[in-house]
C-alpha cells in the first residue's frame, strides 16, 4: 500500500508541473485563440463578436487564398523533392563506401544548423553569389522564381533528417534478404523496386508525413530569406497568420486562419497516415 | 544439373583473416555433399563462394564446365537455402517462389504451374495466399525449399537449413530432404555443423577444420577410417575415446595393462617405426564392453575402472569412467547393473582400436 501511495506521490510531482506548463503556454494560447477568431480583435484596443464573419471571409480573402496555394505548392514540390534526394543519399551512404561515418555527419551539418541560419546564408548566395556568376537578378527578386528558391533552402535543410531516417530504414532490411534476391536474379533497379522500397515502405511513410507536415508550416526561411515577397508570391500560411495577425491588425481574423490552418494539418495528416499504411506492406 | 569443380580454392577476407585454406573437391552431377564442421571452419564462407556472394580470393571454380570465379550470381544458375530462410517479407508465400522466374519473363502460366508443383511436394497449397510472417518455421522452411525447386537450378546449396528447427521438425525435414534429392536428381551442397545429420543425409561428406579439409569421405569410411584425431572425435556420438599407449612392438600398453592388437596391425606400426614409442590409442564406445559379459568379437585384456557418470539412453547405458588420465565412456547394455562409484571391469573390441600418431594427429592403422 505504502509504496503503491509513493509511487503516486511521485507520479503527481513529476506529472503535475508539466501539466500546468502545457497548459498555461499551449492549451490556453489555443483556446484563447479559438475565442478571438470569433471576434474583431485588431491586437490591442477593444473588439466585439462577429461570431462565424472571419470564418466565411477566410474563404473569399484573395490573401489567404494565394497564400494556401503558395504553401501547398512549395509543401508538395519540397516533399517529393526531399525523399527523392535523401532516398539517394541514404542509398549511397549506405553502401560499402569508404570514409561512411564522415560523409554521414558531413551531411547531417544542415539539420544542426537553425533555420534561420540557413536562411541568411541561402540569402546572400541568391542575392550576392548567384547573380555574379549567372549574371541574372537574383531569383529572389523575381515573382515567378522565389518560390523555387525557398523549396531549395527547405530541401536542403530536410534532406538531412530524411536521409538518417532512410538509412536507420535500409538496415532494418536483412542482409541475407538482398542475397537471397540477387541469387534470383535482382539486382541494380529491380532489386531497389522489388525488394528495398518495399521494406522500406513505413519509413516513406514517416518521412513523407514529416516532410509535408514541416513544409506547410514553413516560416523561418521565407522571414530570412523573402519576408512574404516580391508581391506577396511567397506569403506562407504560417507567415500571414504572423504578419497580419501581429502587426496587419487582424488578430482575430488571423485566429481564425489558424484555426482552419490547424484542422487542415491534422486531416492532410491522418490521411496521409492512413494511405500510405495501407500501401505498406504488412512485415 | 551439373557437378562442380572446386580447384585450390583460397578465401582471405579484407580483414587478412584467411577463412577457406587450399579447397579442393570435384562434385559429381546429381550429388549430395555435405559439407560438416565446428562452427567458424569456414563451411558458409565456402559455400558463399560458390555461390557469388563473396569473392574467390584465389583458386578456380567450375559449375559443369564454366569456370564461374567472375561469373555474378544471378548468372551462376544456382539456388540457394539461407539459414534464416531469407524470404521476402513484403510477398506472399506465391510471389516468394514465383519471384525468380517473374525477373526472368517466364509466361505466367509456366510460373503458376512451377509454383503449385512445388507447393504440392511440399505442401504448401493451403498457404500460397499468407506472408512468411504468418506461417509456422517449419513452412518457412520449406517456402525457403520451395523457392528454390521452382527456379529449377544446376546447383542446390543449403546453409544450416534446418538448424531453426526443433528436434522434431529436424528430423522429419531431413527425411523430406533426402527424398528430395532423389525426386530432382539434383546436385545438392549442403553445410551443416551437426554431424548426425551428415551423417544420415550425404553420399559423401567433407569433414572442415580451421579452413581445412581434413577428409572427403563416404559416412561407413568417415566412420570406421577417420583420417586424424580431429575427425575420429567430431564424427560419432557420444566422442570416441582416446588415450595415450606405448606400442611395445606387439601390443599397446597403458596403465600398465597390456591392450593386444591384431598381428596386421602391430607389423604396419612396427614397419612404421613406432616401436617403443607413445602412439594415440582411439575407441568408439560401443566398442568399449563389460568384460563379464559375453560378448560377440575379441575382447583385450580386462582393466577396471569406477564408473563416475550412468546415463540411461533408453536402449542403452552409457557409462563414464577415468582410464590411463582420460575421461571414456562405453555403451553397455541396458541390463547393465552398474551404479556411480561401482569398479567395473571394462576391454576393448580388439579388432576396433585406432591408432593415432600423437605428433601429427593422423591416423596409423585402424
Ligand atoms: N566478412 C568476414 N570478415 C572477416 N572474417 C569473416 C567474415 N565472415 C566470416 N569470417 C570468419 O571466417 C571464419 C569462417 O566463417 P564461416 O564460413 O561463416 O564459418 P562456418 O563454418 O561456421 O559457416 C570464421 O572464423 C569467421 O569469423
Ligand atoms: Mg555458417
Amino acid at each position: 500500500m505504502k509504496s503503491q501511495n509513493e509511487r503516486r506521490r511521485t507520479f503527481l510531482c513529476i506529472s503535475i508541473p508539466i501539466l500546468l506548463l502545457f497548459f498555461g503556454f499551449n492549451t490556453l494560447p489555443l483556446i484563447k485563440g479559438f475565442i478571438y477568431s470569433f471576434t474583431n480583435f485588431r491586437g490591442y484596443g477593444s473588439y466585439d463578436w462577429v461570431g462565424w464573419r472571419n470564418y466565411v471571409d477566410l474563404f473569399t480573402d484573395s490573401r489567404v487564398g494565394n497564400s494556401y496555394w503558395f504553401t501547398f505548392k512549395l509543401a508538395i514540390v519540397a516533399t517529393i523533392l526531399i525523399n527523392v534526394v535523401s532516398l539517394i543519399m541514404a542509398l549511397a551512404l549506405n553502401a560499402k563506401i569508404k570514409f561512411k561515418s564522415f560523409f554521414r555527419g558531413v551531411y547531417f551539418i544542415p539539420n544542426i544548423l537553425g533555420a534561420l541560419v540557413v536562411g541568411y546564408i541561402f540569402s546572400y548566395i541568391f542575392t550576392y553569389i548567384l547573380p555574379a556568376i549567372t549574371h541574372a537578378a537574383s531569383m529572389l527578386a523575381d515573382r515567378n522564381w522565389a518560390w523555387v528558391a525557398i523549396v531549395i533552402v527547405c530541401a536542403w535543410q530536410s534532406v538531412a533528417m530524411s536521409t538518417l531516417i532512410y538509412i536507420s530504414g535500409l538496415q532494418t532490411v536483412p542482409e541475407d534478404v538482398y542475397e537471397a534476391a540477387s541469387l534470383d536474379g535482382a539486382t541494380g533497379w529491380k532489386l531497389f523496386r522489388h525488394i528495398t522500397f518495399p521494406l522500406i515502405m513505413p519509413f516513406v511513410t514517416i518521412n513523407t508525413v514529416l516532410c509535408m507536415k514541416n513544409s506547410l508550416m514553413v516560416f523561418d526561411q521565407i522571414m530570412a530569406l523573402t519576408k512574404g515577397g516580391p508581391a506577396q508570391s511567397t506569403e506562407s500560411i504560417s507567415f500571414l497568420i504572423y504578419n497580419n495577425g501581429m502587426n496587419g491588425g487582424q488578430f482575430g481574423f488571423q485566429s481564425a486562419n489558424a484555426v482552419i490552418f490547424f484542422i487542415v494539418i491534422v486531416v492532410i495528416s491522418v490521411l496521409q497516415l492512413k494511405f500510405l499504411n495501407k500501401r505498406e506492406e504488412q512485415l | 544439373m551439373a557437378g562442380l569443380s572446386l580447384q585450390h580454392i583460397w578465401k582471405k577476407y579484407p580483414n587478412g583473416y584467411v577463412a577457406v585454406k587450399d579447397f579442393n573437391l570435384e562434385i559429381a552431377d546429381k550429388e549430395f555433399i555435405i559439407f560438416v564442421g565446428p562452427s567458424g571452419c569456414g563451411k558458409s564462407t565456402t559455400l558463399r563462394m560458390v555461390a557469388g556472394l563473396e569473392d574467390i580470393s584465389e583458386g578456380t571454380l567450375k559449375i559443369g564446365d564454366r569456370v564461374v570465379n567472375d561469373v555474378e550470381s544471378k548468372d551462376r544458375d544456382i539456388a540457394m537455402v539461407f539459414q534464416n530462410y531469407a524470404l521476402y517479407p513484403h510477398m506472399t508465400i506465391y510471389d516468394n517462389m514465383a519471384f525468380a522466374l517473374k525477373l526472368k519473363n517466364t509466361p505466367k502460366d509456366e510460373i503458376d504451374k512451377a509454383v503449385r508443383e512445388a507447393a504440392r511436394i511440399l505442401e504448401l497449397e493451403k498457404v500460397l495466399d499468407r506472408r512468411p510472417s504468418q506461417l509456422s518455421g517449419g513452412q518457412r522452411q520449406r517456402v525457403a525449399m520451395g523457392r528454390a525447386i521452382v527456379r529449377n537450378p544446376q546447383v542446390f546449396l543449403m546453409d544450416e537449413p534446418l538448424s531453426n528447427l526443433d528436434a522434431k521438425l529436424r528430423v522429419q525435414m531431413r527425411a523430406e530432404i533426402a527424398k528430395l534429392h532423389d525426386r530432382l536428381g539434383a546436385t545438392i551442397i549442403y553445410v551443416t555443423h551437426d554431424q548426425t545429420e551428415a551423417m544420415t543425409l550425404g553420399t559423401r561428406i567433407v569433414v572442415m577444420k580451421d579452413g581445412i579439409m581434413q577428409q572427403v569421405d563416404s559416412p561407413t569410411n568417415l566412420y570406421n577410417k577417420p583420417n586424424n584425431l580431429f575427425v575420429a572425435g567430431f564424427i560419432g556420438s557420444p566422442q570416441m575415446n582416446f588415450f595415450e599407449a606405448d606400442f611395445d612392438g606387439a601390443n599397446l600398453v597403458a596403465s600398465g595393462v597390456k591392450f593386444e592388437i591384431p598381428a596386421e596391425k602391430a607389423s604396419v606400426l612396427k614397419e612404421k617405426g613406432y616401436t617403443g614409442k607413445k602412439v594415440v590409442a582411439g575407441v568408439r564406445p560401443e566398442n568399449v564392453y563389460d568384460s563379464s559379459k559375453e560378448a560377440l568379437c575379441k575382447l583385450t585384456a580386462p582393466f577396471s575402472a569406477k564408473v563416475t557418470v550412468f546415463e540411461l539412453l533408453g536402449s542403452e547405458v552409457q557409462l563414464y569412467f577415468d582410464f590411463a588420465g582420460a575421461s571414456m565412456s562405453a555403451k553397455v547394455g541396458q541390463d547393465s547393473r552398474a551404479a556411480v562409484g561401482d569398479t567395473v571391469s571394462f576391454a576393448f573390441d580388439e579388432d576396433k582400436i585406432h591408432v593415432f600418431d600423437k605428433e601429427t594427429e593422423q591416423a596409423i592403422v585402424h
